[in-house]
Formats: structure tokens, C-alpha cells, sequence
């Protein structure tokens, strides 16, 4: 969108107060800069802090360094289960919120349900209920006489962990997409409404593209949250960060030096990510800036 | 919408059509187990590598580049372990590769594998409420369970002076069942020498021998363990020290699922003949001297499977 403002009159004529705003401007970024630098010499601070107060520990750096590249290996599978789950789950709470939000009972039921049954119980059970669980529906219909309907609720231990994981994201993910929604004023709706929109249409192109910015960061918080979960799935026998790092530790009973490796790592993964989000934020919300 | 809805119902019909051909193109269909693993050339092991040195997984290991095995299993050569290596014998007396996965222990245990693996080598004692859910074939070797306290303690001489004291070992595993004076096995009469333990669970035994470590009395007074998991932890140096002798035996045999499709039955038959023939050659002493020190083997090949009544 082209932005017009009103030209100067006169042959271009300066504004006085020009080199004061310039100035004012200079000492602003130096406060900025000098704060972001007082932040991190913080976080260098603490830093240490916490260096100290790991090598009270008795711990064991060679194992680590020996160990680092292996247990480095999993991430690979942290991020791409977190990835894929978080997509599905997104997908899954899109669904959810316009359901919760709907005038439809069915549709209002069906969604309150899911949300209730997949917040209201552990992950770990969610995903040895998938695993264990699932296969035994199927094996009735195998008995029956439908290997093929029997085939697909067996799912193997990637599935499975993407599948425990979606749902359950996508019903805590439910409640942050419907609040992002409800937070768009009613005005909005009406204002679609009079131009001739119908529902969809308004969703489509005044709704959802506004609450979008709003949900944008807690979807961040939850990816963040989900790559911590996503070490549960190690129960399946995904060579993952923490299957690696805690079969490791268990060779020669090294559990802190591995754990606070695998620690680290899942540590600057968030970190990486939540820079990455906030550089979405920061283009979501282009349009709002001044 | 109606062009949405147009694309969903083609996609789930062609979803459909494409798992119906995929069922007819399956090769011929195999009676049972045994022969299905035949049919497929590889014999589908579960096994946790948390268990060393029963089984613990090898770094870095490169894959042979003619395995059998599908990129979501692992090969022979990227575990190792004692179980590891009865593995990979038995397949090759079956004529098959032997390739891995790695569920944890309770998935393993719980049953109901939805033929995701063939048979579990994972050191499992063979006790009755196992046997509800799986077949057991002839054990593969012993473990001696025995208590372990810290080495500073100088007030237990012997395990029957742990009546009463905090008392850790895995949770759901024969250790929480001895102390808790229910553990049966088949084929050996139990003597519960500890009255009243006041019991503490944990993940895995080495959770418990990490807390007994932490210093006597401190969060434990003594682990009930196998013994070559105590004495491994000793040997890294952890500052502990058995009690008296080995409180019982556990049998530790191969596990097949009850549930699956195809009967179980004939696999496991032929595993408990090839493990004989181990027991009878000496490939298992062997073993067992390569991964124990000590000879734990013998009297697992006198067990007598048939009292168990599987079959």
C-alpha cells in the first residue's frame, strides 16, 4: 500500500526542526543499545554463575566431548517430530477453534469434547494408548476378516509420536486460536456482514488474517513447549536427543554429564527457535507498526 | 465448498482402491510365524539398549550395505551387548538376518506387539503373569538377584537384616515383586528373607543404585539388583558392596507375543531348540564368560520348558 504524504509547500523548503529529531533520534538508539548490552552482560553474568555452579558437580567434560557428536544426531529427530506435529496440530486447532466458535452443536460438541479429552490427560498415556492401544481396535477387524482397515491402526513409532503429539498440541492450540478469533472485534463481523461477505468469506479475509498476528506467538511458545515433549517419544525407541543421551548415560553411568548435555542442547534449540519467531512476529506485524 | 468436499471424497477413495492393491500384491501368504520370518529372510528382535551389557547401542556404527533390515530398524552392528549376540546367533540358525528395535522395556512387556517385531532377547524372567500375555522359550541363561548396600555401611551382615529399611529396585520388575513377597517362578521354591521392606521405586535399577550411591541411609539403604548389574556399577566405581549371597534366580529366556496374528507357537519351538543347542555346544558359556566374568549359563539349559504348558 502506497503511502501519500502532504509535499512541503515552496521549492523545497528544509523542516528547522529537522537536526533536533535527528538528534533526538541518535540519543534514543544509544539508550536502546546501551540497555540491550546491559541485558546481555546479565545473561553473561548468570552465565558464569551457572558454569560455577555446574562444576561443583562431579562431572566428567571428556565423556561429552566424546559423546557430543552422537547424542547431536538425534536433534534431527526432535526437530522434524516437532515440525510435523506442530504443523498437524495447527491444522488440527483451526479446526477446533472455528468448531468451538460455531453456532453448530455437533460441530461445538464434537470440538469441546476433543479439547476436554486431550488436555484433560498426560501425553505419555496419550502416546502409549496410540501405540499399544490402537493396534488392538485393528487387530479385531484383521479377525474379521479386513486386514487392509486392520493395517492402518497400526501405526509405527514415528506415527505414532506425530499422531500423540498433534492431537494432543492441537487441543491445547484449540483454546489460543479461538481467544486470537474472539479477540477481533465484534464491529469487524458486522462491517463484513454489511458489505454482502458470507461467514466464510469473512473468516477467510477479516477474520482470520487479523487474529493470525495475535496467535502467531503463543504458536512460537507452544513449538518451544513441544520440542521439550517430544522426548516422551522415546518410549517408542526414537533415536532422539533423549533416548540418546540417556542410553548413553546408562554405558558407563554418566547420567548428569548426558543429561545436562541433552539439557544444552534442547536449550539452544528453543533459543534458535524463539529467534525465529520473533522475526515472524516481527513481519506479522508490519502493518501495525508507527 | 462443494469443490472441497469433491477432492476430499476422491482422495479417500483413492486412498482406499490403493491399500486394497497393496493387500493383493503381498507375496504368498506365509501359515505362521516361523514361516513368515523365513519368507522374509530377518528375524525382528526387540531389545532396549538401557541394559548394558545385556544390550547398549554402538556409536557411530556404519550399516552393512547389503542389510535387510528397513531404515527404521537397526542392524546387528549398531547394538551390542550379551543379548545382542544371542540374537544374532539364533537368527543365523534360522537361516535369517537378525535386525533390532528399540521400544522401551514396558511396551516390550505389556504384550500385544501388533507383529511390530517378531520375539523379544531382552534377559526376561519368565514368570507367570508374563506368561498371560507371552510364550517363553528355554531360558538363555540366570540372573542371581542379590541386595546391594552402600560401602560404608558396617551394620548389615547379611539380607535378612533389611526387614524395615528403605529398600529400592525398578519398578514392575521381579525385584518390586520379591519385596513385596509375591514373586513366583516357575520351577524354584521363594524364600522371602526380608520382612517389610519399605519399598521405593524407580525407572530402571541403575536409578536406584545412583540414589544408594548418594550415601548410606540417604535415600536408600540398599538396592535389590541383579548381580551383574551391581557388580558392574561397582567396577565404574560407584562406592557400593553386595550383601551375602544371592537372595533367588530368575530364569531369563526369549519372549514372542500371544496376540499375534499368525500363531507364535512353531517360532518359538524352533528359537528353544537352536538356544539348546547353544546351551549344549557352548556358545552360550562363551558368551557369558565374554560379557559376566562368570558362568551364568548352565542352569538355564537344565530348566525343563515343558512344566510351563504352553504348548
Amino acid at each position: 500500500m502506497a503511502v501519500y504524504t502532504l509535499k512541503p509547500f515552496g521549492p523545497m523548503r528544509t523542516d528547522p526542526d529537522q537536526s533536533m529529531g535527528e538528534r533526538l533520534m541518535a540519543i534514543e538508539r544509544r539508550a536502546k543499545l546501551m540497555h540491550t548490552l546491559q541485558v546481555a552482560l546479565v545473561w553473561v553474568a548468570l552465565v558464569i554463575i551457572l558454569g560455577f555452579a555446574l562444576a561443583l558437580l562431579n562431572f566428567d567434560l571428556q565423556y561429552v566431548l566424546e559423546h557430543f557428536q552422537f547424542v547431536l544426531q538425534g536433534a534431527w529427530y526432535t526437530i522434524g517430530i516437532s515440525l510435523a506435529s506442530i504443523f498437524f496440530a495447527t491444522i488440527l486447532a483451526l479446526l477446533g477453534a472455528l468448531g468451538k466458535l460455531s453456532k453448530n452443536s455437533i460441530a461445538q460438541g464434537i470440538s469441546s469434547f476433543y479439547v476436554s479429552i486431550f488436555r484433560g490427560t498426560p501425553l505419555l498415556i496419550q502416546i502409549y494408548i496410540i501405540y499399544l492401544g490402537l493396534p488392538q481396535m485393528g487387530r479385531q477387524f484383521t479377525v474379521l476378516g479386513y486386514p487392509q482397515i486392520g493395517q492402518l491402526f497400526i501405526l509405527n513409532e514415528l506415527q505414532s509420536g506425530i499422531l500423540a503429539l498433534s492431537l494432543n498440541y492441537g487441543a491445547y492450540m484449540t483454546e489460543i486460536f479461538r481467544a486470537g478469533i474472539q479477540s477481533i472485534s465484534f464491529g469487524q463481523h458486522e462491517a463484513a456482514a454489511a458489505i454482502g461477505m458470507s461467514s466464510v468469506q469473512t473468516n477467510r479475509r477479516v477474520i482470520l488474517p487479523q487474529a493470525v498476528r495475535v496467535i502467531i506467538p503463543d504458536i512460537g511458545n507452544q513449538f518451544i513447549a513441544m520440542q521439550k515433549d517430544s522426548a516422551l517419544v522415546s518410549v517408542m525407541g526414537i533415536w532422539e536427543l533423549t533416548f540418546r543421551a540417556n542410553r548413553l548415560a546408562r554405558q558407563e553411568s554418566k547420567f548428569i554429564e548426558m543429561l545436562l548435555l541433552a539439557a544444552l542442547l534442547y536449550w539452544i534449540l528453543t533459543i534458535i527457535s524463539s529467534w525465529l519467531e520473533g522475526r515472524l512476529e516481527r513481519r506479522m506485524a508490519h502493518a501495525y507498526e508507527r | 465448498m462443494r469443490k472441497t468436499t469433491l477432492v476430499f471424497t476422491v482422495l479417500v477413495i483413492t486412498s482406499l482402491i490403493l491399500s486394497a492393491c497393496g493387500g493383493l500384491g503381498a507375496p504368498a501368504q506365509a501359515a505362521d510365524k516361523l514361516q513368515e520370518v523365513k519368507n522374509r529372510g530377518v528375524l525382528l528382535v526387540s531389545t532396549d539398549p538401557a541394559y548394558p551389557p545385556q544390550s547398549e547401542l554402538v556409536e557411530n556404527a556404519t550399516r552393512a550395505s547389503n542389510t535387510k533390515c528397513a531404515s527404521d530398524q537397526r542392524t546387528g552392528d549398531e547394538l551390542r551387548g550379551f543379548d545382542i549376540d544371542a540374537s544374532k546367533e539364533i537368527a543365523k540358525r534360522l537361516g535369517v538376518e537378525a535386525c533390532f528395535v528399540t521400544p522401551s522395556w514396558d511396551l516390550i512387556t505389556a504384550g500385544g506387539w501388533a507383529d511390530r517385531w517378531d520375539i523379544s532377547v531382552g534377559s526376561m524372567t519368565v514368570t507367570p503373569e508374563r506368561m498371560e500375555k507371552l510364550l517363553f522359550t528355554q531360558p538363555y541363561y540366570t540372573t542371581p538377584a542379590a541386595f546391594f548396600v552402600h560401602q560404608d555401611n558396617t551394620t548389615f551382615t547379611q539380607p535378612s537384616d533389611l526387614s524395615g529399611k528403605t529398600i529400592g529396585a525398578c519398578t514392575g520388575c521381579t525385584y518390586d515383586f520379591y519385596l513385596a513377597g509375591t514373586l513366583q517362578i516357575p520351577g524354584e521354591e521363594m524364600n522371602y528373607v526380608v520382612q517389610n521392606p519399605n519399598f521405593k521405586g524407580y525407572e530402571t535399577d541403575l536409578n536406584a543404585l545412583q540414589d544408594l550411591a548418594l550415601g548410606d541411609g540417604t535415600r536408600l539403604d540398599a538396592v535389590l539388583t541383579a548381580q551383574p548389574t551391581g557388580a558392574g556399577s561397582i567396577a565404574d566405581g560407584m562406592p557400593l558392596k553386595q550383601l551375602g549371597e544371592p537372595v533367588y534366580f530368575e530364569y531369563l529366556a526369549a519372549a514372542l507375543d500371544k496376540a499375534s496374528i499368525k500363531t507364535s507357537i512353531p517360532l518359538a519351538q524352533e528359537v528353544s531348540k537352536i538356544i539348546q543347542a547353544m546351551h549344549e555346544d557352548g556358545t552360550l558359556l562363551k558368551l557369558s564368560e565374554q560379557y559376566y566374568g562368570l558362568d551364568l549359563t548352565s542352569a538355564a539349559g537344565d530348566f525343563d520348558l515343558s512344566q510351563l504348558k504352553q504348548w
